[in-house]
């Protein structure tokens, strides 16, 4: 049986469509899929619509609605679009949960990568149960274990290299064998630790360099802050992404209670997906989630910034500008340091890095970052600049994409 | 080999069959629900296209053709059993000539992405269903789109100076041309140009472009009575201002954008007249002032005019999705659109407005006006529940009654939506009322020979 209250929900997120399509132009995943109509955010919410009348009508479905809904990258492109405010990323939101849910008559349709990736993260607070690996970076660097502020990576930064090469993993052997494997991992969760050994080291280089400098710019600026290290929990944004509500309460609570115990009162964070899920997706289900909750970018001492005329790039991370409300800072830093150039498609119709599709749908992920790349390449800048790891992950090809925290430290005075 | 397999022979796995690929192809942007594909074909060169015309009319097997999907009579989505070819693989433009004035591009170009294109060159190209952001090429050849700017560059049959078909049987064809001039027998491009998908496959497209204009201005009225809409737009006409817009709105469809988009307008409006003009930067403003003094002449509640580019941009992007914002205004959640797309000469527009609405209040009619009424043409967006049979019955009859009127001021039952299958029976009226069924019957000559097999969007335009 399906919650009554979803059912509402999905009605009302695809009630308003009358298919005018518009939605389909801006989709980064509808050409990226070569015109699989499933695959676009008008696809979504015709079969959001398909899926209600029958869970409505006969309680269940036959049609497998699931590689529409997860090759969504919820990046809201669409909604900015929708002369009826329909919301195809809302809908695929909606939908995931409803596969997802305790009981879920569309039990099967559930993907085994996703619930590999849902048990370990319970298990080992770690997608791929990777803590040791993830606090590798802060080695040899200095924290204030009695400050109330904590910098939270989120483990974002960390995890790039790997979703990377498992992502390259699963293109070269198919959808269907790599979720024969993630079938096995999902009920093995101690194996996954194994995935350690399967990394992108240029990347993980890369990271671990952002990390550092991101550490540097704070410290330049002043500001005094904890790190968990090892103990330091992934916030769980997969957990929400793939549409696990159940399993994403429960682990958020975890992540709430570890911070009271720390005695922690503000949380520095680094990357747009984790600040988007502690700013707006904890507060629902964790009580009295009273955190102050803060950019770095925001805490940054902008006077160390040399003037720079270097003309660049800048892909801004969807977070940023697809949602409410808009975060303009990373812009206006940078600006202190470069010249800032956007493709046409940014701001309010922002292109995605395809990013969040490298998981579950590396080829989509990558078709759509090539996508990206051309226009990126087609403006003024000469060299780009990302805001995201996962952005970076997904853009750069041997280093030709640098890292906010990376073109800022190359920038500071003296 | 069975027909899905034959198709995977020659288009790999752009071939879809599964029941979640199926249904995003069962809807356009009409109330109609098409019927099941036995597959959806997404070919990307002319030759995967004529293979698969080929297997088709050997197999005898119905085909739909599909570019953006945003028509609004039911003429993308398949009527009985057949295959779909969806043409959104071929979205290259191919090239573009400032100096010669054309752009070739292919059918699955969106328009407005064409239009991106052009802009680079300081050009465009004007035809501009409000549907643009996600029309292409080849659906708007096929349906002859007009829009908003059409009240000074006409509609796409202007535009189109030749095109590549692939026939019914698979020959691969050109039509016409690059050159603005051309009078070399039958004009098989404009037959092309709101053929529906029932002659032949548009691949490639050669379309005539023009220079952007320097700059635009806008005048806008709102008015208590429909009357003035009309009077104003024809005096407008009568006195040589050619907008490059005029459009028109009711309240109903305020509303809907104010809910949707957040657009404010005068309480008392009934109706908004949005005056588009496009000039030099020297003439704009004494242009619009033109403008502006005639629509003062007929008793507005308000008059505005504006050259701020952002600001006219917010109302035209919502104009163009009134249509699609709708939904919200229903008064019942059963509801959807059926729409309207009548067409007169400008001198007779007031009086086909007025008309219209008295049928409206006749027969218990819920719609949202609007139009383009540079040109004479009114949508009425209907609010009709199908299941409710009295319901339909009603929107049915004003529909035939709304073309009558065109009809009787010698207008047309279709300005710019086509066909499909929805107003078949009124293209029949049109003729009927002209005393001049012989031109049907001549349109079904054309479509024997060039699809003699009806395999083309069978059961489309022509009743048989
Ligand atoms: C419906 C479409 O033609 C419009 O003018 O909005």
């Amino acid at each position: 049986m399906i919650d009554a209250r979803l059912l509402e929900s999905l009605d009302n997120a695809t009630k308003d469509c009358i298919s005018c399509g518009f939605c389909e132009s801006v989709c980064p995943t509808l050409p990226a899929s070569d015109y699989d109509l499933s695959r676009g955010a008008r696809g979504r919410v015709l079969l959001g619509r398909a899926l209600y009348k029958d869970l409505k009508e006969k309680g269940a479905t036959e049609v497998n609605v699931a590689d529409s809904f997860y090759s969504c990258l919820d990046c809201f492109a669409c909604v900015h679009v929708c002369p009826a405010g329909v919301n195809a990323g809302e809908v695929s939101d909606i939908a995931k949960e409803i596969i997802t849910a305790t009981g879920s008559p569309l039990e099967s349709q559930k993907k085994n990568v996703a619930t590999m990736i849902v048990n370990s993260t319970m298990k080992y607070g770690n997608p791929l149960g990777l803590r040791k690996k993830a606090a590798s970076w802060s080695e040899g660097l200095e924290f204030d274990g009695s400050s109330k502020t904590l910098l939270y990576t989120g483990n974002m930064y960390q995890l790039m290299p790997f979703s990377k090469s498992m992502g390259a993993m699963k293109a070269k052997l198919g959808n269907r064998a790599a979720e024969r494997i993630a079938g096995y991992f999902k009920s093995h969760p101690q194996f996954i630790k194994l995935s350690g050994m399967f990394q992108d080291r240029t990347t993980r280089e890369e990271m671990e360099n952002s990390l550092r400098n991101i550490y540097a710019l704070l410290r330049k600026s002043g500001a005094d802050f904890n790190y968990l290290g090892e103990k330091e929990p992934y916030p769980g944004t997969f957990l929400y992404d793939l549409g696990y509500m159940e399993e994403f309460k429960e682990y958020a609570n975890t992540v709430a209670d570890l911070f009271r115990s720390e005695g922690v009162r503000r949380i520095i964070t680094i990357d747009p997906h984790t600040h988007n899920v502690l700013k707006n997706n904890y507060p629902g289900v964790v009580k009295n989630f009273d955190f102050e909750i803060v950019y770095y970018l925001d805490l940054l001492d902008n006077k160390m910034f040399e003037p720079g005329e270097e003309d660049i790039e800048y892909h801004e991370p969807c977070y940023f500008t697809l949602r409410e409300p808009v975060y303009r800072e990373p812009e206006k830093t940078l600006s202190l340091a470069g010249n800032v150039h956007k493709p046409r498609r940014s701001g309010k119709n922002n292109f995605c890095c395809g990013g969040p599709s490298e998981l579950l749908y590396p080829e989509l992920a990558h078709s759509v970052s090539e996508r990206r790349r051309e226009q990126l390449e087609a403006g003024r800048g000469r060299r780009v600049v990302t805001a995201c790891p996962i952005c970076y992950a997904n853009l750069n090809r041997d280093r030709d994409v640098t890292d906010i925290a990376n073109y800022l430290s190359e920038h500071i005075k003296g | 080999m069975d027909l899905k397999d034959e198709l995977r022979s020659i288009a790999g796995n752009h071939v879809f069959s599964a029941k979640e690929e199926i249904i995003p192809f069962l809807s356009d942007a009409s109330y109609f629900t098409g019927d099941e594909p036995i597959a959806v074909v997404v070919p990307g060169t002319a030759e995967e296209v004529s293979k698969i015309m080929a297997v088709c009319s050997r197999t005898e097997t119905p085909v739909v053709v599909r570019g953006g999907g945003t028509s609004l009579t039911g003429a993308s989505v398949l009527k009985g059993n057949g295959i779909v070819i969806s043409m959104n693989r071929f979205d290259h433009v191919l090239e573009t000539s400032v100096e010669d004035k054309y752009v070739v591009a292919e059918p699955g170009v969106r328009l407005d992405e064409l239009n991106y294109h052009l802009e680079q060159f300081g050009h465009f190209y004007p035809p501009d269903p409000a549907s643009s952001r996600a029309a292409t090429v080849g659906g708007s050849l096929s349906t002859n789109a007009g829009g908003l700017r059409a009240a000074m560059y006409g509609t796409t049959k202007n535009w189109v100076l030749g095109m590549e078909v692939v026939m019914p049987d698979g020959q691969v064809l050109q039509f016409g041309g690059k050159t603005l001039k051309r009078t070399s027998g039958y004009d098989l491009t404009s037959l092309m140009v709101g053929a529906e998908g029932t002659l032949g496959i548009i691949t490639k497209a050669i379309l005539k472009i023009w220079p952007l204009p320097e700059t635009k201005g806008r005048a806008v009225a709102y008015y208590k009575s429909i009357e003035s809409v009309g009077e104003a737009v024809s005096e407008l006409k009568r006195l040589g201002i050619t907008p490059m817009i005029a459009e028109f709105l009711d309240r109903l469809t305020m509303n809907s954008i104010t809910r949707n988009k957040g657009l404010k307008f005068p309480q008392d409006a009934e109706y908004m007249l949005i005056i588009d003009v496009a000039s030099t930067r020297e003439s704009v403003e004494r242009e619009l002032s033109g403008a502006a003094d005639v629509l003062k002449k007929f008793g507005p509640i308000e008059v505005t005019t504006t050259t701020d580019s952002g600001e006219m941009e917010v109302m035209y992007e919502a104009r163009k999705g009134a249509y699609a914002s709708l939904l919200t205004e229903r008064e019942r959640s059963t509801q959807r659109v059926v729409i309207g797309d009548i067409v007169v000469p400008a001198s007779k527009l007031a009086d086909t407005l007025k008309e219209s609405i008295e049928k409206m209040k006749e027969l218990g009619i819920h719609s949202g006006l609007v139009g383009h009424v540079g040109d004479g043409n009114i949508h009425a967006n209907i609010y009709a529940d199908l299941e409710d049979e009295d319901e339909m019955e009603r929107v049915e009859k004003f529909q035939r009654e709304f073309g009558a009127i065109a009809i009787r001021h010698q207008g047309s039952v279709s300005a710019e939506h086509g066909i499909g299958m929805e107003k078949m029976d009124l293209l029949i009226d049109e003729f009927e009322g002209k005393h001049s069924l012989g031109t049907l019957e001549l349109m079904k000559k054309i479509k024997r020979v060039f699809d003699p097999g009806d395999i083309l969007n069978r059961g489309k335009l022509l009743r048989r």
